[in-house]
């Protein structure tokens, strides 16, 4: 396997919001959304380190200072179909932990909490025209973008590594 | 058995978040039943959003057993214009609330009795919430053919919904609420519950219809109070813990410390009609002149309740396109809401003086716009 590949995703992951860090003087990067979306794969443990989940089963993926905010496979099997996507607007600050959005699914509305400080720069709009997009592919559509800020998110370390986490180590031999 | 609850009780069973265990072990042992005494339904919501945020749930659920004047309720992602005849309710002076929970839009009277579950995320089981309210009713008339559904809803005799469910998922706590149908004003409920609004196309959650019955059609010593105390025997049972019901007054900021806010924001237009998930209309009118019926095309699109694009397109030998134009330019940003678009008409007036005939056609199209509002 190659150290870095570019697949387009089509199982269940979907991301929901990206996050940049605050700014830093650096030029915008913004990563290029494409149709079907892709992420970068690396083998052994580095690949396996670029995807973290909190304790609340959101994830995040950074690259470059931007970030990339999703709910894992196992947190959108709990909720069960997702009916409505409530995703904050492009330029809104997050601070970490606070609410930014919420699902709905089953009649249940579920906040979703932030796992990064920092300022969103772009949304999906596949998610906010087609929520079940969640449960089908949680690790890919319905995300924002952050902007490059070339800082570290300090909190990163906090977070469980994908190595630790048996539902995402399926996920990923599931490719 | 109602016990009015006097301020020490109140601090010491809200604020246990600051007082030493001991201090509970008296009164609370593992659970808690509360009534608010007030009917108005942003206050009661009001007293959800406060539990949720301040008290420990853990090993110490809460009941709140809750009625409402004349209201409809939507869920946190409706959009009221689909769900409901928003003009019958301004005639009738019939509250619009928006809560936070997720689900479908429902009718609140005195006849409804509305039930609220606060347990930790852990403790969160819908299923076993209505199936305490069916031994509940049970309880009351062993015959009774109460079954919860899939769905979360409570059907009588197989076929009539009586109970429809919905909840919020916070970070540590989780509340499930429901309501219950003892006798209501079905006739009032079916008309509010029908929206005359063509043409929104939205992506907003969408309310079942579903068939309702009062449980005291069925039997009538099904009263509400009758429910409630029921309902509150039951619990207690559950949970181990003195059936008594503590009466509380939602308005009372030395029990709740910021309650009144919380009540507040759930009344504001931001909240209740800008929460709307953006939408848009497509549909038309007929407007007279002159013996025959000219048609209006009116494309509006909404976003936090505030119109984002409007084209009104009316027929140029009518009003000149530059007029309408100006009519379109100016509804933008402004709330959809048809006291605003009054306000905007009396404006446009102004910036043309003395034109009548001008003053009377754009008098017609607002008041038709108004009907879509």
């Amino acid at each position: 396997m190659t150290l870095q590949e570019v697949r387009s995703l089509r199982a269940e992951v979907g991301s929901l919001c990206a996050i940049s860090a605050p700014s830093a003087p650096c030029s915008l990067r913004p990563w290029g959304l494409r149709a079907g979306a892709f992420w970068v794969l690396r083998t052994g443990p580095a690949l396996l380190s670029v995807r973290k989940f909190t304790e609340k089963h959101e994830w995040v993926t950074t690259e470059n200072g931007i970030g990339t905010v999703g709910i894992s496979n196992f947190a959108q099997e709990a909720l069960g179909d997702v009916v409505y996507c409530s995703l904050p607007e492009v330029g809104t600050k997050l601070n970490k932990q606070k609410e930014f959005g919420a699902l709905e699914s089953v009649k249940a509305a579920s906040e979703l909490y932030s796992p990064l400080s920092g300022e969103v720069t772009e949304i999906s709009k596949a998610l906010a025209e087609n929520p079940g997009l969640v449960n089908k592919s949680c690790y890919e559509d319905g995300f924002s973008r952050g902007r490059s800020g070339g800082l570290v998110f300090p909190s990163l370390s906090e977070f469980f590594t994908v190595y630790c986490d048996p539902h995402s180590q399926r996920l990923w031999h599931s490719q | 058995m109602l016990i009015p609850f006097s301020m020490k009780n109140c601090f010491q069973l809200l604020c246990n978040l600051k007082v030493p265990a001991a201090g509970f072990k008296n009164i609370v042992k593992s659970g808690l039943i509360l009534q608010s005494i007030s009917n108005d339904v942003y206050h009661n919501l009001a007293v959800e959003d406060w539990i949720h945020d301040h008290m420990n749930l853990e090993g110490k659920p809460v009941l709140f057993l809750w009625r409402n004047s004349p209201s409809v309720v939507i869920g946190r992602h409706q959009n009221p214009w689909q769900e409901c005849n928003l003009n019958l309710m301004r005639e009738e002076g019939v509250k619009l609330a928006r809560r936070r929970s997720g689900g479908g839009t429902v009718y609140h009277d005195i006849g409804n009795i509305n039930l609220t579950f606060f347990t930790t995320k852990k403790k969160y089981d819908r299923m076993e919430n209505l199936k305490l309210v069916v031994r509940a009713l049970k309880a009351v008339q062993p015959h009774l053919d109460v079954q919860a559904t899939e769905r979360f809803d409570l059907l009588l005799d197989g076929q009539f919904k009586i109970s429809g469910t919905a909840s919020k998922i916070g970070r540590n706590a989780a509340y499930h609420h429901c309501t219950l149908l003892c006798s209501t004003d079905g006739t009032f409920l079916s008309s509010l519950l029908k929206s005359p609004y063509q043409g929104i196309r939205s992506n907003a959650t969408a309310s079942t219809p579903a068939l309702v019955r009062n449980l005291m059609e069925k039997d009538p010593t099904l009263t509400c109070e009758v429910v409630i105390n029921a309902v509150a025997t039951e619990y207690a049972a559950s949970h181990q813990i003195d059936n008594h019901i503590h009466l509380i007054n939602p308005t009372d900021e030395t029990v709740f410390p910021g309650i009144n806010s919380k009540a507040r924001e759930l009344q504001t237009w931001e909240w209740i009609y800008g929460k709307t998930p953006k939408f848009s209309v497509d549909t038309s009118f007929t407007v007279l002149h002159e013996q025959s019926h000219l048609e209006i095309k009116v494309f509006i699109d909404v976003k936090n309740g505030r119109i984002e694009v409007c084209n009104i397109e009316a027929p140029d030998h009518w009003l000149p396109l530059e007029i309408c134009d100006q009519l379109n330019s100016s509804f933008i940003g402004s709330k959809f809401c048809p006291i605003e678009t009054t306000v905007l008409t009396s404006i446009l007036h102004r910036t043309y003086p003395g034109d009548d005939e001008l003053h009377s056609k754009w008098n017609i199209l607002c008041e038709k716009i108004k009907g879509i509002m």
